[in-house]
């Protein structure tokens, strides 16, 4: 990384705001309940946000994968959300999607 | 809290092994785990910091991630609420996606406030130096286990196991969906923009499909 300051006024900045996120109701106890509609768009935050962090960090293909006819790591995406969507289990999530993608580069490297 | 602390294992590793990947100081990973405090968080401002998003667009990109504490807060603040101020302020630093999980029934089955304050703060500070020693531990790792193994996709696989298993629901898969779509859609936007762009309209679309589909069982 760049810029040494930089990065410190991001991580203060960024955790400011996040705890005063957190404090937000705390502090304004009983005074303020919060709005109707901020209950009900806040509900999506983790689903969207989360989403589109994820999706850029699947579908770019890296130097050592550019040979592969599919991004193998599409693939093992794929089957690591199936065995979250089934499983609820971070460990089987991560076990799953390693592993297949360790065999979908080695399925690669021999016959692509 | 002793189950949150276990399941924050992997998720803290993950996150160490992406700050480690993208190139950051071992001192800017420790003040990332220890200040910043989640997960998301973290590895936002590492993917979108490293590929060249400025500042403000960063601070901005995680403060939307991070509106879902103020859900967290809004539900804790009746138990937080016979505590004294100093108390709450310091608490609220503790409220995390694993705290509020674990300590919102509780304390909804006690009644007595400091009980349950001192069982967050127990918790919360266990749960905190658990994410330093985990996240620390993951940065050496990814420096010391070759790029070969591309130990960096545990980063997204571990955020697939916190996603997938809520699409459940037709309003949240909407949510997601619309924001993937917009995410890949508008990858050309400068500044990393499309990050925050693609997340605000998956937050409205789904915000709107929960609307709609309230208005339609009222008929």
């Amino acid at each position: 990384m760049e810029g040494a300051l930089n990065v410190w006024f991001v991580i203060l900045a960024v955790g400011a705001l996040n705890y005063l996120s957190r404090l937000s109701f705390i502090a304004a106890f009983g005074r303020r309940s919060m709005p109707a509609w901020l209950a009900r768009s806040l509900r999506f935050v983790p689903a969207a946000m989360l989403t589109a962090l994820v999706l850029p960090m699947v579908v770019a293909v890296p130097a050592a994968d550019a040979t592969a006819w599919v991004n193998p790591r599409v693939l093992a995406a794929i089957a690591a959300a199936a065995v979250a969507f089934y499983t609820h289990s971070t460990l089987k999530t991560l076990a799953v999607g390693m592993l297949a993608l360790w065999s979908l580069q080695w399925l690669a490297g021999a016959f692509g | 809290m002793l189950p949150a602390c276990v399941g924050l294992i992997p998720f803290g590793l993950v996150c160490g092994v992406g700050a480690a990947a993208a190139g950051v100081g071992f001192l800017g990973a420790l003040g990332m785990s220890a200040i910043i405090f989640s997960g998301a968080a973290q590895i936002l401002v590492v993917q979108l910091y490293t590929d060249g998003a400025p500042v403000a667009v960063v601070v901005l990109t995680c403060f939307v991630a991070g509106l879902r504490f103020l859900m967290y807060s809004a539900a804790m603040a009746p138990y937080f609420r016979p505590l004294p101020a100093r108390w709450q302020n310091g608490l609220a630093f503790l409220l995390t996606d694993q705290a509020f999980a674990a300590s919102v029934r509780r304390f909804s089955a006690t009644h007595d406030p400091r009980g349950g304050a001192l069982h967050f703060l127990g918790g919360g500070s266990a749960l905190w130096l658990m994410w330093q020693i985990t996240n620390a531990i993951g940065f050496l790792a990814g420096h010391v286990i070759p790029a070969s193994w591309s130990l960096e996709f545990a980063v997204p696989l571990c955020f697939i196991g916190l996603v997938a298993p809520v699409l459940r629901d037709v309003p949240v898969i909407v949510a997601a969906v619309t924001a993937g779509g917009f995410v890949l859609a508008l990858a050309a936007l400068p500044m990393k923009l499309n990050l925050i762009v693609a997340g605000v309209i998956g937050i409205l679309a789904g915000t709107l499909t929960d609307l709609a589909r309230e208005r339609w069982k009222a008929r």
